[in-house]
């Protein structure tokens, strides 16, 4: 097997010092080439590993730490698969059209690379001190997405988008020491933590599991500590929410998912995170309809969301760890659309509160279109891809907690219900003279259409990706 | 597995009319020779064998979970049913839908919603059924907001998607549960197993998941305000196929019902409806929410009769309904029409021109009152000699007098001479009116005329029975109900003063139109929900202005001290004698 993960990572390291240097158009051009051929690579990776039957045995690239025995090494898992893959469509995707106004193009493309890369290292990292540092570089890198290519509010918003994520980190960093010191053989390694966890004592393990189930509950994030979210995707541009919900929510779930299946303590714990989870579903769909800024909008169905993929993460079941990774890839590409319609949306009327904006279908079909595919999708019909997660998602979910496992199920119908109001509101809908003041390009057509494409696929085709699980 | 070829036709022309955008005049033709392919196919299918196949779609944890295609009898009679009126549908629309620009996607949604009702009508399975019951939601509400610039058509279409919306996820539920407890989605599987309690919660959100697609107490507005949809959706969808989607369910399921005693629901609910729909077509004007309180109402009996576990009672109304309903409104769009897309009962007017819709017209309205040899004789007597409650037989020959008044009243105010200025303009469009909203309705009236034959022939296709016999007491009973109130009604509005109910007679209005109590409810539960989301929004806002303000108090305590460096050297000589001296006291105290 090819070293897939490495040309990657170094197809996207070239790339980003190409784009870095370009100017203008050209640094886009480059960093849409680089993504598109990381997406191809991710895609020939998932082939292989399907053709091949097994995901090989990691790669190690060199000795980074010699003292600590830490390696550049990566491996392969059913999870990580499906998320490098989600990861490099959106990202890709992110950079062919999420820069709806063609400003800034050098810094925007640079950073989505950056990002990009510390994406695709996080998921395929094969012991901790390379995820967290992965993780930092994401953070960092979408910090300054914010910073710089925000709207007005957009500093506030950075900071504090970068206060929690410090937080998630250094809480992160408290885990993975911990993890460290406390495994017989000082070591980093996912693989072996996972096969020697039980020898830890309950109350230690209790405790890591505390520590790191904070961290990465702020970042998918979930109640309580969801509160940086609508801000960040608020005040980000177009790519920086698109990466936000799409990706970098996706290294808290993907955590999540490796919390659970690395202590057994976890075991313990599930009805209580359920329950959080539950609530955090039908709380932040109230909280969803308080709101008018179609972005602050979709940021809510973010929370909604992964409340849900949570959820199916605490059944720790077969059907709820591939109902989780499947919901999170239907998800990222869900709201990568979503996002996507909505900054065009910003774009072209200047304006996203909709309460104002009215008759986006006069002007463009596509992104009315778009969007009420991203609710068709976002609410789990048949077809979409997100319905195959929820199908497990719930599975799992009534296997672990028995009827009550079923109710979050009932945040969708209102979730659904309210977003269908929006369309009404401003979408399809020309009451009064439609206002927009600019036009959007093929490009965010050509988003639109891949996005879809892939929600489409992978919800009609969920054998390919499903398969992975049976490896 | 050979059947599911019957929606590729029309798969082929949703994709090729979303194509076809540049040229809008092939794509109806397209459309309806789509349609006719598939109406061969189906019948193709029916002659053939029965029984279900099963096709894997995906597997996880040693489960595989698949499409099941089922042709069996039940299967192959919706089948041929929905294969049948997707032609006259699509031929009504050539002459109906004549602005090039909404050609392309009127067809597109209207070959999905097609595609879907025939994967419907032969899914073997939750998993399949459940993929076609979200498209006809889906396409149901994207057909309702069809002319989304108009100010009703948005509003109606998300009332039906928001109470849809809530039955999916219902129905996801309940068949989620099942498949936990029982490890499979076949309904052939369902009828011999266990009875058990997560069976019964989800049976009961089936049942009302069913009633939210079929419009039933107390699910049920959402029918009437999407007659805002073109005609042609409403005598498609709204009428003869979709919105009878939950009734078929209920019957293909009935066995699991009756083993988890929950007739009772279906009784109740169905009467109930049946009630509400009967009183609300009678104070109503606008011509085609009449015909959609009238749809409610039979879904209503059919439940009716599904509750008393005749199957037969059921499928013989949903058959002979299938097509005087598709025929009314087939008709109302047509006096629409030559009336310049006037609405209300009072301001339409037939005219003499096109005597065709008129005659087609009468026999719709008297089979769908059940007058003897029209077919809806047979489907309202066979769900009324099934009940063998006194009190519900009571009930439904009250429904019975109800729909056979409201439904020639419907008939009899437009059919009124109209003032001479209007009567011009009336002749013209009728004369000018497409032959193609015509031909279908004719074809419609020979077939509610030859679908009493199904009376003879449906229940041996369905359950192997000899038919059921009617009882003639039954049969009189029901025609001198019927005449009674087809009576009443040329009393009251061909002799009368054709005065407005509202009127004369506000309080009993007021009675009547009930559908206005149960839209102040769901007036109610909305500005509930709302308030609540506004209480919890708040607690968000708060929660995330107090963090704030813990993070700025730190950053006042930072301020404060700060104050404490001067940089004045004899502050900080002062505090250092001071500290020392404390320091000393300290030490020597």
């Amino acid at each position: 097997m090819l070293p897939f993960i490495g040309i990657m990572l170094a197809v996207l390291a070239l790339t980003l010092v190409a784009s870095a240097m370009l100017k203008g158009n050209a640094s886009r051009l480059a960093a849409i080439a680089g993504s598109a051929v990381a997406a191809v690579l991710a895609f020939a990776l998932l082939g292989t590993v399907l053709y091949t039957g097994s995901f090989g045995t990691g790669e190690s690239l060199a000795s980074y730490i010699p003292q600590l025995n830490v390696l550049l090494d990566f491996r392969l898992t059913a999870v990580s698969l499906v998320l490098i893959v989600m990861a490099s469509i959106v990202a890709f995707v992110t950079l062919l059209s999420g820069n709806v106004e063609m400003e800034r193009l050098r810094v925007s493309s640079s950073l989505v690379l950056l990002f990009e890369l510390a994406a695709i290292g996080l998921f395929s990292s094969a012991n901790l001190l390379l995820f967290f540092i992965f993780w930092d570089v994401g953070v960092v890198a979408l910090f300054f997405m914010i910073y710089m290519l925000g709207s007005a509010n957009r500093r506030h918003a950075a900071m504090k988008f970068l206060i929690y994520e410090l937080l998630a980190s250094l809480l992160l960093l408290l885990g993975i020491m911990m993890v460290y010191f406390y495994t017989p053989i000082h070591s980093f390694d996912i693989a072996y933590i996972t096969s020697v966890a039980s020898t830890v004592s309950k109350s230690t393990q209790g405790l890591i599991f505390f520590v790191l189930f904070i961290a990465f509950l702020i970042n998918m994030p979930v109640f309580p500590v969801h509160l940086w979210l609508p801000d960040a995707h608020t005040e980000a541009s177009t790519q920086g929410s698109m990466l936000l919900s799409g990706v970098l929510t996706k290294f808290g779930g993907y955590g999540m998912l490796l919390l659970f299946s690395m202590l057994p303590i976890a075991s313990a714990y599930m009805v209580p995170v359920m329950i959080l989870a539950a609530f955090s579903a039908f709380y932040s769909v109230l909280v969803l309809m308080v709101q008018h800024d179609i972005k602050r909008i979709v940021a809510y169905t973010t929370i909604v969301e992964m409340s849900i993929i949570l959820v199916g993460i605490a059944s720790l079941s077969a059907f709820g760890t591939a109902g989780a990774t499947y919901a999170m890839l239907a998800h990222g590409l869900t709201v990568a659309l979503m996002f996507l319609a909505a900054g065009s949306v910003g774009y072209m009327f200047a304006d996203r509160d909709i309460r104002s904006v009215s008759g986006v279908v006069r002007n463009t079909i596509s992104t009315t279109y778009a969007f009420l595919l991203g609710i068709f999708a976002t609410t789990g019909v048949p077809l979409t891809t997100a319905f195959i997660g929820d199908v497990l998602i719930f599975i799992g979910a009534i296997g672990a907690f028995g009827i009550y496992g079923a109710i979050p199920l009932a945040a969708l119908a209102l979730l659904g219900a309210f977003l269908y109001y929006v369309v009404n509101r401003s979408f399809l809908s020309v009451k009064r003279k439609s206002n927009a003041v600019a036009y959007i390009g093929r490009s965010q057509n050509a988003g639109y259409a891949i996005l879809l494409f892939f929600i489409l696929l992978f919800g009609i085709l969920p054998f390919v990706i499903l398969k992975l699980f049976g490896i | 597995m050979l059947a599911l070829f019957v929606i590729v036709p029309l798969v082929a022309a949703a994709l090729l009319s979303l194509a076809l955008g540049k040229k809008p005049k092939a794509i109806r033709w397209v459309a309806l020779s789509a349609s006719i392919l598939s109406l061969v196919i189906a019948i193709y299918v029916a002659m053939g064998p029965q029984g279900v196949s099963r096709l894997d779609w995906f597997s996880i944890a040693g489960y595989s979970f698949g499409i099941s295609i089922a042709t069996n009898p039940l299967n192959a009679f919706l089948l041929l049913i929905v294969a049948g009126i997707t032609p006259l549908i699509f031929a009504y629309s050539i002459g109906y839908l004549d602005t090039l620009s909404e050609q392309s996607r009127f067809y597109t949604e209207m070959c999905i919603f097609a595609a879907a009702m025939m994967l419907f009508a032969i899914s073997g399975n939750f998993i399949t059924m459940f993929i076609a019951w979200e498209m006809l939601g889906i396409t149901s509400y994207l057909l309702i907001g069809f002319w989304y610039w108009r100010e009703k058509a948005p509003v109606a279409a998300r009332k039906a998607i928001t109470t849809i919306l809530i039955g999916d996820i219902m129905m996801l539920m309940g068949m989620l549960l099942i498949w936990s407890t029982y490890h499979t989605f076949e309904f052939a599987a369902l009828a011999t197993v266990a009875d058990s309690q997560a069976l019964q919660v989800a049976m009961i959100l089936i049942t009302l998941a069913a009633f939210t697609k079929s419009a039933q107490f107390p699910f049920h507005e959402w029918l009437a305000d999407a007659m805002e949809g073109p005609t042609p959706v409403s005598a498609f969808l709204h009428s003869s196929t979709m919105v009878k989607a939950g009734v078929f369910l209920i019957a293909v399921l009935l066995p699991v019902i009756v083993a988890v005693h929950l007739q009772w629901l279906l009784i109740i609910v169905g009467i109930v409806t049946a009630l509400i729909g009967a009183t609300n077509a009678i104070a109503e004007r606008h011509i085609k929410r009449i015909l959609a309180y009238s749809t409610m109402e039979d879904m209503g009996l059919m439940f009716v009769a599904l509750g008393f576990n005749a199957i037969y009672a059921a499928m013989l109304l949903f058959l002979v309904q299938a097509f005087y309903k598709a025929l009314l409104f087939m008709d109302a769009g047509s006096i629409m029409r030559i009336n310049t897309d006037k609405e209300d009962i009072y301001n339409v007017y037939e005219s003499g021109a096109r005597k065709g819709v008129l005659i087609s017209a009468l026999i719709g309205s008297a089979s769908l009152a059940g007058i003897f040899p029209l077919s809806g004789f047979f489907g309202k007597a066979a769900v009324e000699s099934v009940a063998s409650n006194a009190v519900i037989y009571a009930l439904l020959l009250l429904v019975e007098i109800l729909s056979s008044f409201y439904i020639f009243r419907w008939l009899i105010i437009p059919s009124r001479k109209a003032p001479l200025e209007e009567d011009r303009e009336i002749v013209v469009n009728a004369k000018t009116m497409s032959k193609w909203m015509a031909a279908p309705a004719y074809i419609l009236a020979i077939a509610v005329v030859a679908s009493s034959l199904a009376y003879l022939y449906l229940p041996r296709y369905l359950l192997g029975l000899t038919y059921p016999v009617i009882s003639i007491t039954g049969s009189i009973v029901d025609t001198v109900v019927v005449l009674m109130g087809a009576l009443a009604a040329y009393y009251v509005y061909a002799k009368g003063n054709r005065s407005y109910l509202s009127s004369t007679h506000p309080t009993f209005h007021k009675i009547m139109l009930n559908s206005m109590a149960v839209n102040a409810v769901y007036v109610y539960i909305t500005k509930a929900v709302s308030l609540a989301a506004s209480a919890v929004g708040s607690i968000d806002y708060a929660f995330d202005k107090s963090i704030y303000a813990l993070s700025s108090m730190f950053v006042k305590i930072g301020d404060v001290l700060k104050k404490m460096e001067t940089g004045q050297t004899n502050t900080y000589v002062a505090a250092f004698i001071i500290g020392f001296v404390i320091l000393l006291l300290a030490v020597v105290l």
